[in-house]
């Protein structure tokens, strides 16, 4: 198990090595210039070259890299956990990506909690008659779901929700802009309330958590429907089930059995999913005026600020590969044949 | 219908409204698209409006304009030929040495508690001469008012010490001597990057590789003089200012003002219309007059410096010919334009100056949209209903802001329709805030560019002039189209320098004649500055910063 | 969801292994096909047959459009040619543009990007996959760890990265979606590749002196590239969301494009108002379109593998 962990954990750092290496160099072959934006009002030849010596750009391109990786002496880098600081802030990038990394985790890990324990039951239903009307209604409802413009559809639960009826709150972030955040601890505003025994706060979160996570469940909901029932389906034909159905099991019982085996390979790409999800999280927190990690990836893009567009892909990279890694390790607990 | 929703959405919002904590005294809600992201004004937030509301609130400066009445709407307007003292009492000129005495009011105490004096002055002018900083503006506006050695010498090898130019006569009177004599000095002076920082403060942040506290003052606190102090900062968030207590000119009204980050204009208005905010600015043209006709709520604007403009470059062919710009200055469709971009509140723009600056005359040179007369103007600039132009297709692209693409966007696409009338197509490109600005101020190459940010913070004809139209040659700064007249040029260095103002008028009207008839731009409309306001507010008044002043502000109960 | 592709992609590798494919109806596999059929008619012609010019702003701004009971009427006075007031059958947006229009000439931007981006994504991809399933050890592993590297990278993120700093036009557009698309079908004809090799008439073309690489690209690869195209069309409609997508967040193509993204982003404002057409339309055309390809797609799955 600690081989099989070690050399999981191996290839996830190589991974994050070859994307460090990858972006660093990708954003300086682009036709963008950086230094611009510093320069402003009056952009004399002289002054954008102070602004291109402050920003460590008039150094060789081996020399910068070296400095960001933090291999260079004196220098302080990735390697000592340092992404540098913010152009346009001035600030570490490190900490501004603390203060916005929770707020997407919070939004997806809610949403991927429950859409899956929607998504279970639906393609349990699916499983039981394959091919039958049960199963073709649940099958059109995942393969719509999961085809659908989520920014859409979160506009419009808006519409609905809020222009008309009147039941959310207006899409205006994470808390009512008047109502005063609990301390922060983990960073999860309904977490850090509970911790903080803040009640107010935590409804006001939760109210606010509403309709993206409606969104975010609706959309989530197609794939992981489609997974649980190819999975079960897989499981339901396999020959202990049919060993299982033969000795007279009840169907409960079988449905049980069944069940563990179909969601343990379903982890592996649950993994997979969520990736995806966290850096397609932008578009929900655009349509949400959320100030997640998304958002922080558009105003660091739109600013040509390199240290954190180079953070902000890296830490998704990173988040991504261990939460798949967990999933893959919950899996191979599940199913010891694949450590070997 | 949809209001009936609105109005429920109002309804459902109330009970969440944050029960005033006792004892807080008068507190402001202000909705910002952003909250300041640097507060140091020779830094690189200075030319972000959102961010000059930060440190123009917690600053003063020495000289500013009297308050001159209000407009039909309630907006309170200055008087730009007068000025009126702050945190200097009194000053004089002596003509023949160039120097201004400046005598500094007495018992003024910074947030930190350090009182003002002729050091702080010096500090401040030291600092802006060491251009340090990475947008040196303080400098530069040095440099327009004269002062002496600041000139770009400071980046040639030239002394980055102050020397003699400033002089303290002794804790509260300062002297300035010019290098040439120049009449926008005191205009200069009410700029928002020539306000006093506190200088002990200022100093016990400096570091050895940061002598003048950029850092301190960029992230940490703009320490100065001003009728509010820093309470709270998260950046892309909120900002949260409290009343100075000793500030000179009495404790502000509104105790405390929270300066909340809601980037979607839809956002701010709902918010503002539920009452749970009382201030606002930069919506979309339809949402401030639906918010007009919401109750408790109210919309008022002035026109002001805001103006819509597109630069044709002078360098870049075929804009370099006089009759095709003309063709495409009577091709607008100004009033499609305002009804598009603005609910039909801007007017057609007249000139290249807005009417508040002082020393504007409408000039006779005029374009009003007239299509036979630009098909036949761009005949005769050599291109028959458009036939040649397809050999500059690099040139014929307008730019324009991407971050504002959702309001610059459609203009930009009625500009591209009438122009495909007249046979000049054209494409649109929208840019990314940081290339726009390099390629159109520093790199000065954009063909053509659609943008609303020439707002010249010195309200002055002059002024505006050689920041826009003077060539660099001539020490124009901003010349953001290449345009070049050595005829200009002279004229604005007389009028400069002409203490008499019998003799500037003349010279002023000719400035303004000469760059409408040569179209240095193709002005477009004169857009409304608007807030959207609880009717509890009041005391709004209108500055060239466009940033308001919070300790004008009076809440209501 | 822009976010599916990876995950549709390894269940359709799966399925077609074990035969567990999709029940996709009858009836809905034909809707899908026409839905298809449909929008690559439009990404051809649509702009050619819009009512209104799709870049000019009429003089009416944010026009609701008629309500139900007034289309049979308009329809009548439009199609007899009676004088009639304008119709705008969508409405008209927040600059007074016909939605109408534009929802019907938005495919030559949407369509016609997400088919060349899977078109350009498609040959490199089972070229490299037929490579990395044929080819020495080392190449292919390098081939094989390049791919794992690509799709390592966020997929929307690094999409706006990309796009926002290369320029927004098309072509970018394009190349940033075939790039990330790339390794799904490396690993796909890789796998397909691996499978056939163990068939018969492989061995027996190498029985016969045929040459390795021959043998790949003459037998091997077309029966790698049925899997890879039925991947092609359920990737298509990802690659519409995804574009949709870039332009929402103001990382597609330019305005005044007619595109779904960029028509809902204009109407987003307006929505929290009460505003629901401008975003409204578009919006329903990618809904069905994507549901449209995913249903096509899934079909064809399911036929493959019977």
């Amino acid at each position: 198990m600690i081989g099989f962990v070690s050399r999981r954990l191996a290839t996830a750092l190589v991974q994050l090595v070859g994307l460090a290496l990858v972006v660093f160099f990708a954003i300086r072959l682009l036709p963008a210039d950086p230094v611009a934006r510093l320069v402003g009002l009056n952009a004399s030849r002289d002054a954008y070259l102070t602004a291109q010596r402050s920003l460590g750009l008039d150094r060789p391109v081996a020399e910068q890299f070296g400095s960001y990786l933090g291999v260079l002496p004196g220098s302080s880098g990735l390697l000592q956990g340092d992404f540098g600081r913010s152009w346009v802030t001035g600030d570490p990038v490190a900490q501004e990506i603390g203060r916005v990394l929770p707020i997407t985790l919070e939004l997806i890990t809610v949403s991927f909690v429950l859409a899956f324990l929607v998504s279970v039951p639906l393609g349990m239903i699916c499983a039981i008659r394959p091919g039958g009307a049960a199963d073709r209604a649940t099958f059109a409802y995942s393969l719509f779901a999961g085809s659908q413009p989520e920014f859409w559809w979160g506009l419009l639960f808006i519409f609905v929700f809020f222009a008309e009826l009147g039941w959310a709150p207006a899409p205006l972030g994470r808390l009512d802009p008047m109502s005063t955040p609990p301390a922060v601890v983990t960073g999860f505003i309904t977490v850090d309330s509970l911790l903080a025994g803040n009640m107010a706060a935590f409804r006001d979160g939760v109210h606010h958590l509403m309709l993206p996570v409606l969104t975010k469940v609706f959309v989530l909901s197609g794939p992981i429907v489609k997974m649980v029932r190819q999975n079960m389906v897989r499981v339901m034909a396999s020959d202990y089930v049919l060993f299982a159905q033969a000795s007279g099991l009840t169907p409960g019982r079988i449905a049980r059995i069944a069940l563990k085996n179909a969601l343990a390979p379903a982890l592996t790409l649950l993994g997979v999913l969520y990736g995806y999800i966290l850096g397609g999280a932008v578009l929900i927190e655009t349509v949400f005026s959320l100030g997640g990690i998304g958002s922080y990836a558009v105003r660091s893009v739109l600013a040509f600020d390199y240290p954190a567009i180079q953070a902000v892909v890296l830490v998704i990279a990173a988040v991504s590969l261990l939460v798949y890694l967990v999933l893959d390790l919950l899996h191979a607990a599940l199913d010891p044949r694949l450590v070997g | 219908m949809r209001f009936k929703g609105l109005a429920a959405a109002a309804l459902a919002a109330l009970p969440l409204l944050a029960p005033p904590a006792a004892g807080q005294g008068t507190q402001l809600l202000y909705l910002a698209e952003d909250v300041p992201a640097g507060l140091d004004y020779d830094g690189p937030a200075v030319t972000v409006n959102t961010s000059q509301v930060g440190f123009i609130n917690m600053m003063d400066t020495l000289v500013d304009y009297p308050i001159a009445g209000e407009n039909d709407e309630g907006i309170r307007r200055l008087d730009f030929s007068r000025f009126e003292g702050r945190l200097a009492e009194s000053w004089d000129y002596d003509a023949a040495t160039l120097t201004w005495t400046f005598r500094l009011r007495q018992g003024v105490k910074s947030c930190a508690g350090n009182t003002f004096t002729a050091d702080d002055v010096i500090y401040t002018l030291a600092r802006g001469k060491s251009v340090s900083g990475t947008a040196p503006i303080n400098w530069f506006l040095g440099s327009l008012a004269s002062i002496a050695g600041f000139d770009r010498g400071v980046f040639t090898g030239g002394s980055r010490e102050l020397g003699d130019a400033v002089e303290k006569v002794d804790d509260h009177t300062i002297r300035i001597r010019q290098s040439a004599s120049n009449n926008l000095f005191l205009t200069v002076l009410t700029v928002y990057s020539m306000a006093p920082f506190d200088s002990v403060e200022m100093r016990k942040n400096a570091t050895p590789e940061d002598p003048w506290s950029h850092t301190y003052a960029n992230t940490v606190n703009a320490a100065g003089f001003g009728p509010y102090c820093l309470e709270r900062w998260v950046k892309g968030d909120e900002f949260v200012l409290r009343a100075n207590p000793d500030y000179y000119r009495g404790r502000p009204q509104i105790d405390r003002v929270v300066i909340k980050r809601v980037p979607q204009s839809a956002n701010r208005a709902l918010t503002l219309r539920s009452g749970q905010a009382q201030l606002t600015q930069r919506l979309t043209a339809r949402e401030f007059e639906q918010l007009s006709r919401a109750r408790g709520v109210r919309v008022a604007g002035i026109f002001g410096n805001e103006t819509l403009l597109m630069g044709l470059n002078w360098r870049t062919p075929p804009f370099d010919n006089p009759k095709l710009r003309q063709a495409i200055a009577l091709a607008m469709p100004l009033q499609q334009l305002s009804r598009i971009g603005y609910a039909g509140q801007a007017r057609p723009w007249e000139a290249h100056f807005t009417e508040v600056l002082n020393g504007y005359v409408r000039p006779e040179a005029q374009y009003p949209q007239n299509l036979d007369r630009a098909r036949q103007l761009l005949a005769e600039a050599g291109y028959p209903g458009g036939r040649g132009l397809e050999a500059f297709p690099d040139a014929l692209r307008l730019s324009f802001t991407a971050e504002r693409e959702s309001y610059l966007g459609p203009l930009a696409t009625a500009i591209q329709s009438a122009l495909r009338d007249i046979g000049v197509p054209i494409q649109l490109d929208p840019l990314p805030q940081t290339q726009f600005a390099d390629r159109r101020m520093v790199k000065k190459d954009l063909p053509m560019s659609l943008s609303d940010t020439e707002k010249p913070v010195g309200p002055d004809v002059v002024y505006a002039t050689r920041l826009f139209f003077v060539s660099p040659q001539a020490g124009g700064v901003n010349n953001i189209t290449n345009y070049s007249n050595p005829e200009l040029d002279r004229l604005f260095g007389e009028a400069q320098t002409e203490p008499d103002p019998a003799r500037r008028a003349p010279l002023v009207n000719q400035i303004q004649q000469i760059v409408q008839r040569d179209l240095a731009w193709i002005p477009l409309l004169e857009t409304r500055t608007q807030w959207a306001f609880s009717d509890r507010l009041s005391g709004l008044t209108w500055h060239p910063d466009n940033s308001l002043r919070l300790f004008e502000l009076r809440l209501a109960p | 969801m822009s976010d599916a592709p990876a995950v549709e992609a390894a269940l359709t590798a799966r399925d077609l292994r074990d035969g567990a494919a999709a029940p996709v109806p009858d009836r809905l596999f034909r809707l899908g096909a026409a839905t298809v059929a449909l929008s690559l008619v439009l990404m051809v012609v649509g702009p050619w047959i819009t009512p209104y010019d799709v870049g000019r702003p009429t003089d009416d701004i944010a026009v609701p459009p008629p309500s139900l009971a007034e289309v049979p009427g308009l329809l009548w006075a439009v199609l007899t040619g009676r004088p009639h007031e304008p119709v705008y059958w969508f409405g008209t947006d927040a600059s007074g543009l016909d939605i109408f229009s534009r929802v019907l000439a938005a495919p030559r931007a949407d369509v016609a990007i997400a088919v060349g981006a899977n078109l350009v994504s498609l040959a490199l991809g089972s070229l490299l996959g037929l490579l990395a399933g044929t080819a020495r050890p080392w190449l292919a592993g390098l081939v094989m760890r390049l791919s794992d590297l690509v799709q390592a990278f966020p997929v929307f993120i690094t999409g706006m990265i990309l796009v926002t700093l290369a320029g927004r036009s098309p072509t970018t557009i394009v190349l940033t979606l075939a790039l990330l698309y790339t390794p799904i079908y490396i690993r796909l004809t890789r796998a397909e590749v691996l499978t056939q090799r163990g068939r018969g008439f492989v061995d027996a073309s190498r029985a016969l002196g045929k040459r390795e690489a021959w043998i790949a690209l003459r037998h091997v690869l077309p029966n790698a590239l049925v899997p890879a195209m039925i991947q092609a069309s359920v990737t298509v409609g990802f690659a519409i969301l995804m574009t949709a997508g870039l332009s929402f967040v103001g990382a597609g193509v330019r305005p005044p494009t007619p595109e779904w993204g960029l028509m809902i982003a204009a109407g987003a404002d307006g929505i929290v108002q009460g505003e629901w057409w401008p975003s409204l339309f578009p919006g329903l055309a990618i809904s069905i379109t994507v549901f449209g390809y995913a249903a096509f797609g899934n079909g064809l799955e399911r036929r493959h593998a019977r």
